[in-house]
């Protein structure tokens, strides 16, 4: 064979992507996501189940021991550390091919850990590099920092995450080794200065992976119980209403759902022969998908805060907080979505991304034996069994969106509207999650 | 590059508004390549003609053509099977890259020159865009099927 490696790579991480999936499992999907949501609204439950307060089976004690021990956050602090200092090396003297730095970025930073946080919680707090080199510097005597302002809220996190999906979705080249290690350097000076200046809830509300790791932990069966601290399994239906609601909240979440949909998106021929067409610059080819990503956010964003609020019965200051009140019933759909898209990349680009990382400079070293191992395509060869997951993904974060956007409007509005009130949001979800499909199957 | 790129809008003007100007060009070379813009992509490189083409079925052909930073055919949406030969045939006035992205990726160097062959085949099922890395062309996506 007359091929060599690639030096540069297309679309991020370069290779094949999934097949489209076919007509019919995109018709039945619709289908049944159709008959469940109005399922839910006629026939479901009329008073509001789901409660945080509701406890939950509480783990054994030494479980919440050893995960609260000071040598436990501290082993993963380093643990995390160490994982960043393997990786600035390959970033900053790894070869051009086979370098493992998109890979942990795209697929292990950005899907990985949205699976481990959905898993076990928001483990990005314990193994954030960020958060481990802040605490070295508070013990070497570096003052707390003023506070947080509130009104800030998840905005730096907003822009954070915006500037991960521009870079993977609009900028030139995303899988440029060089674009990415800048990407990562100006993350770490930022995250470290937000925290240096106002103190460590910076973390918590403008670090872009933290935020996103606990958006996604809330779905999760396990977590802490709000009147003991213990680590229990719950309904996970009881956890979500706990995200919580500050500036952005609503937007975070349209960043995750608008900038999966654009992936889909463009990569479809039309959109693409319509760039090629209109512009013959990287530079405003640049600018054009950065409209676009952010016209697919806009649409997220203000039809969610438009069906939130499209209720009878309430007055302008109780409208004013619906949106944020509804904004965790997007999760699961963020979620379902999620997988659905990146699945294959999260099994295949993931295992390759841990090859890669067993030789990042190409020196033949062999970390742990993981250079001999070879990627398994399970999902990629069995196309029609990928296609089933990702519309059950798809269908399965809808249902348990419209859930869970049911039984919020029993619980925030008034009687008498608490039918015709969820209405609009219900459609508003139908269209999400027809567009996703209809995404998938490729137009 | 970029700075034949101008050129791609006026040819297309020309050849889609009159044949008329064709006449000023130098020959028929130049005639070619204000043609080629509006014939469609799909006509162009069907799969079907393709097959046609070529004595064993399973083989599919892809026909490329460069000229002045024009490409034909763009974003073409072609079919495969896993293992199946898949022939690149391009003409080209200008040195690239060609990129096929699949798992695992090949690249091929193209020379100035008519009638260069590039083969490969796809083992993992996938869609494949095959891509022309100067110029930034994606000239097909080919969905390969197991």
């Amino acid at each position: 064979m007359t091929s060599e490696p690639v030096v540069v790579l297309a679309h991020g991480l370069g290779g094949s992507s999934d097949l489209p999936i076919p007509y019919t499992y995109a018709l039945i999907g619709a289908a049944w996501a159709l008959t469940f949501t109005f399922a839910v609204v006629a026939l479901a439950w009329r008073k509001p189940r789901f409660d945080p307060d509701k406890p939950g089976h509480a783990l054994p004690q030494w479980v919440t021991t050893v995960v609260d021990a000071s040598l436990t956050r501290w082993a993963l602090a380093a643990a995390g550390l160490l994982f960043a200092a393997w990786v600035a090396m390959a970033a900053f003297f790894g070869r051009p091919d086979g370098n493992p730095v998109p890979g942990v970025f795209y697929v292990l930073m950005w899907v990985g850990l949205v699976a481990a946080s959905v898993a076990i919680g928001p483990i990005w707090r314990a193994i954030s590099p960020t958060r481990a080199l802040y605490r070295l510097l508070r013990l070497a005597r570096l003052p707390a920092g003023g506070g947080y302002p509130r009104r800030l809220g998840y905005w730096p996190a907003v822009v954070g995450l915006f500037a991960f999906v521009w870079l993977e979705l609009a900028s030139p080249d995303p899988g440029s080794v060089s674009a990415i290690r800048l990407w990562l350097l100006a993350y770490i000076v930022i995250t470290l200065t937000g925290a240096i200046v106002c103190g460590d809830r910076w973390f918590g509300r403008a670090d872009p992976f933290e935020v996103y790791s606990v958006v996604a932990s809330r779905f999760s069966p396990l977590r802490r119980s709000p009147q003991s601290g213990r680590i229990e399994v719950g309904n996970p239906f009881d956890h979500l209403p706990t995200l919580p609601i500050r500036p952005g909240t609503v937007t975070v979440l349209g960043v995750l759902l608008g900038s999966t949909a654009f992936d889909s998106f463009s990569a479809m021929p039309v959109w693409r022969t319509f760039v090629d067409r209109q512009t013959d610059s990287a530079a405003t080819a640049t600018l054009m998908r950065t409209a676009g990503l952010l016209a697919f956010i806009a649409v997220v964003v203000v039809t969610f805060w438009f069906a939130a609020r499209a209720t009878g019965g309430v007055d302008a200051r109780s409208r004013q907080r619906l949106p944020g009140l509804m904004a965790h019933s997007l999760i699961p759909i963020v979620l379902g979505y999620m997988f659905a898209h990146y699945l294959s990349y999260l099994i295949e680009r993931g295992q390759q991304a841990v090859i890669d990382l067993a030789d990042p400079l190409g020196h033949g070293w062999n970390l742990l034996g993981l250079g001999n191992a070879e990627v398994n395509y399970v999902l990629s060869l069995h196309p029609s069994v990928l296609a089933t997951i990702k519309v059950c993904c798809v269908v399965g974060g809808h249902v348990a969106g419209v859930i869970a956007a049911h039984d919020r409007a029993l619980r925030v509005l008034p009687a008498g509207y608490q039918l015709t009130g969820q209405l609009a949001m219900m459609l508003v979800m139908v269209g999400y999650t027809f567009t996703g499909l209809y995404l998938l199957f490729g137009g | 590059m970029t700075a034949t790129h101008p050129d791609k809008r006026f040819l297309a003007l020309l050849a889609a508004g009159a044949v008329l100007l064709a006449g000023c060009g130098s020959g028929g070379d130049s005639e070619n390549a204000q043609s080629s813009p509006t014939t469609p992509s799909a006509t162009t490189i069907s799969p079907s003609d393709m097959q046609n083409e070529q004595a064993p079925p399973d083989r599919l052909l892809i026909d490329v053509t460069i000229k002045g930073g024009e490409v034909n055919p763009t974003n073409a949406t072609l079919e495969a099977k896993t293992n199946e030969q898949i022939v690149v045939k391009v003409d080209s006035d200008a040195a690239d890259e060609l990129h096929v992205h699949s798992t695992p990726e090949h690249t091929f160097k193209i020379e100035a020159k008519p009638a260069q062959q590039f083969q490969f085949t796809v083992g993992v099922p996938g869609k494949v865009d095959i891509e022309l890395h100067q110029l930034g062309t994606t000239v097909a996506t080919v969905q390969v099927q197991p």
